[in-house]
């Protein structure tokens, strides 16, 4: 029932099973960092959760994945201007990917036309907003990338319900 | 990756037998300009090392058909017998191609780039105006299959081609050959060509490339050609009529033999051999991402031939190949095109089974589509998650601590064979009070911590799995529901 920890494995059970730890960790950590219980800080504390949630999920598949690396990255990249800020809302990441050299993810060619250079569609420059790490890549690896992202997060979903009926429920 | 298995992998069969030297073959048919890849290059160097007699031979060929386009009448004899050959060829071709359409565009690519195949070359017998003499002018010795070659084209390449064309074709595709076969370097000897042999070598080329993309079923395709592989191979080398190259390439094509009289067969069995070896070596050479249909269909000819040919041992698959199909273009940059949306076709394909609901839905736009809003969906509801767990999460902080404690005291208990004892921890965690139990498991879990690595899996496996049990059983009948019902129907925001 419960495979050895495979860390390349994405088996949906084990990703399911490494989601859980690693998301619970993160909460934990969160919940241990700061008890925020004031309604205004919900705010803050949901997207902290939410931080926690893709953290959680970028971590658990590495650095395999472009769009893992690009939130991994992002992340990185929060805390440090945190840490130099004490920034408390949620920092867009493009004013930080300026201010931070870019590693990995490509801001200098904003989509901001409807088709690209290349000829892509609408389509496919919205989902490479929506897919972290994914603009620079050619549509075959766009798929790719689409597909292994929309995986881990049906999964992270799953988790985090399966976590609210938990708490929910005690 | 593939390219190198594609280097790698001919070698051994190529030492095996004749392909090799189909692969040379239509690896030589590829243009040189018109090669999108060098993998036919370095297969052909490798291959060249085996063929170099051919390679001399081709070479005499090749220059030889320079002369022979003149237009020398052909001996009627010989016209009837190629007739009869090409009549035989095309009822195998057509039967073989009925079966499975790819043979057809295999067929017909490597020997046509027009889209205007068809069959009807192999279903009439070739007129007697086929300049078929011109085979025959060249020298028999090397290459003396001309007529064969032609048929072998005919058969193979359902295009419109005129049977005028053919013995063209048989010298363009040789003098292609010659040129591809050693990447160019026989460029030289295509110079020669008159204008018309060229066009007919751009052809062939075209159509050598687009069938060296396909998937290499080398065998497959020479087993729907003739079922007479093995016989041609053991006639051909029984005939060795100077032929000692078109004895391997022989063993190789499938073509009848036994049909042809026996200079008419040598010849034909040779220009069979060859351009089933260049079918064969067109569909070897090019990587391919993937082509489903092609693919299937090559490799049921791969199979049929397997079947049939006993000699000729299916391939290796290491490298993909391409194959046009029948009626497409046959350049470089359209069959990389095509390779390319092959690709992304499949991938739009396994999107599909990630996406919960688009098995009907065609098309790439409006999967895309699909899948953009599944992708909003997905994030949304991690907000939605993650805002409602900010809101549960001040009041169960010891309740996440204790699930942790709990995962690891589970994995403690787990591991000491202990399964019943961390249900009911568990349970006593859900159903009452969480302090004791807390207490108790933050006891626990102060010393199982250090363990926690260990059962960690099976810990939370086993408890998620009782939790959702449990959850379901006793106290989230009501939610669960809910939830349930928010994947997929846009009703996450119900509870809030």
């Amino acid at each position: 029932m419960s495979p050895p920890q495979q860390p390349s494995s994405t088996n949906p059970n084990s990703l399911k099973i490494r989601l859980t730890h690693r998301f619970l960790h993160n909460l934990n950590n969160l919940n241990k960092k700061r008890s925020n219980l004031d309604n205004t800080q919900i705010h803050q504390r949901y997207n902290r959760v939410k931080l926690a949630a893709y953290a959680s999920m970028a971590h658990v598949v590495g650095s395999r994945r472009a769009w893992s690396r690009a939130i991994l990255w992002k992340i990185r990249n929060r805390k440090v201007s945190t840490r130099h800020k004490r920034v408390d809302h949620k920092p867009t990441n493009h004013h930080h990917a300026r201010s931070i050299k870019r590693r990995t993810t490509n801001h200098s060619n904003p989509k901001r036309e409807y088709v690209d250079p290349n000829g892509n569609s609408g389509q496919e420059v919205k989902l490479r907003k929506l897919v972290p790490g994914v603009e620079t890549m050619d549509a075959c690896g766009l798929l790719d990338e689409t597909a292994d992202y929309i995986k881990c997060l049906a999964t992270q979903v799953e988790v985090m319900r399966n976590l609210v009926d938990l708490f929910s429920t005690i | 990756m593939e390219k190198d298995g594609f280097f790698n992998t001919p070698q051994p069969w190529n030492s095996m037998f004749g392909m090799e030297l189909e692969s040379q073959v239509s690896e030589m048919n590829c243009s040189p300009e018109q090669l999108p890849n060098c993998f036919l290059s370095r297969n052909w160097d490798h291959s060249m090392d085996q063929s170099d007699p051919f390679e001399s031979a081709l070479s005499s060929i090749v220059s030889s058909p320079v002369n022979s386009h003149s237009g020398v009448p052909t001996p009627a004899g010989e016209n009837v017998v190629l007739k009869e050959l090409i009549g035989r060829l095309g009822s195998i071709c057509n039967s073989g191609e009925i079966s499975n359409s790819t043979n057809t565009s295999c067929y017909n690519t490597p020997l046509n780039s027009p889209p205007k195949l068809n069959l009807s070359i192999m279903d009439h017998p070739i007129p007697g105006s086929l300049p078929i003499p011109r085979n025959h002018q060249l020298p028999p010795a090397p290459f003396p299959a001309d007529p064969g070659f032609v048929e072998r084209a005919a058969r193979f390449s359902c295009f419109g081609m005129n049977e005028s064309e053919f013995p063209h074709m048989v010298e363009s595709g040789k003098l292609s050959r010659v040129s591809s076969k050693q990447c160019f370097k026989t460029a030289e000897l295509s110079n020669p060509i008159p204008a018309s042999d060229k066009k007919f070598s751009r052809e062939l080329d075209n159509s050598m490339e687009e069938s060296s993309l396909s998937e290499q079923i080398p065998i497959g395709e020479t087993g729907i050609k003739g079922q007479n592989s093995n016989s041609n191979g053991r006639k051909r080398k029984a005939i060795p009529k100077g032929k000692g190259k078109e004895t391997q390439f022989s063993t190789v094509s499938a073509i009848d033999n036994k049909t042809i009289g026996e200079p008419e067969k040598e010849e034909s069995d040779a220009k069979r051999s060859k351009s089933g070896e260049e079918e064969n070596g067109m569909e070897k050479e090019k990587e391919k991402e993937k082509v489903k249909e092609e693919g299937n269909q090559n490799q049921n000819q791969n199979q049929k031939q397997t079947k049939e040919a006993a000699k000729l041992p299916e391939p290796p698959k290491d490298y993909i190949h391409v194959r046009a199909r029948r009626g497409q273009a046959t350049d470089s940059h359209s069959l990389a095109e095509r390779v390319r949306r092959e690709k992304i076709s499949e991938r739009m394909k396994f999107l599909q089974d990630l996406v919960p609901g688009c098995n009907k839905v065609t098309g790439k736009a409006v999967m895309l589509d699909e899948i953009i809003n599944y992708v909003q969906s997905l994030q949304r509801q991690v907000e939605f998650l993650s805002m409602k767990l900010a809101t549960i999460n001040p009041r169960t902080d010891m309740n996440m601590e204790a699930l942790l404690l709990k995962d690891t005291r589970a994995s403690m208990l787990n591991t000491m064979n202990h399964l019943d004892a961390p249900a009911q921890p568990f349970y006593g965690l859900v159903h009452a009070r969480p302090e004791n139990p807390l207490t108790s498991m933050m006891h626990h879990g102060s010393n199982m911590k250090s363990s926690q690595t260990h059962g960690f899996g099976e810990a939370s496996a086993f408890w998620e799995n009782d939790l959702q049990s449990v959850v379901q059983m006793g106290f989230s009948q009501n939610q669960g529901p809910i939830f349930h019902g928010i994947m997929g129907t846009g009703q996450m925001k119900v509870e809030l």
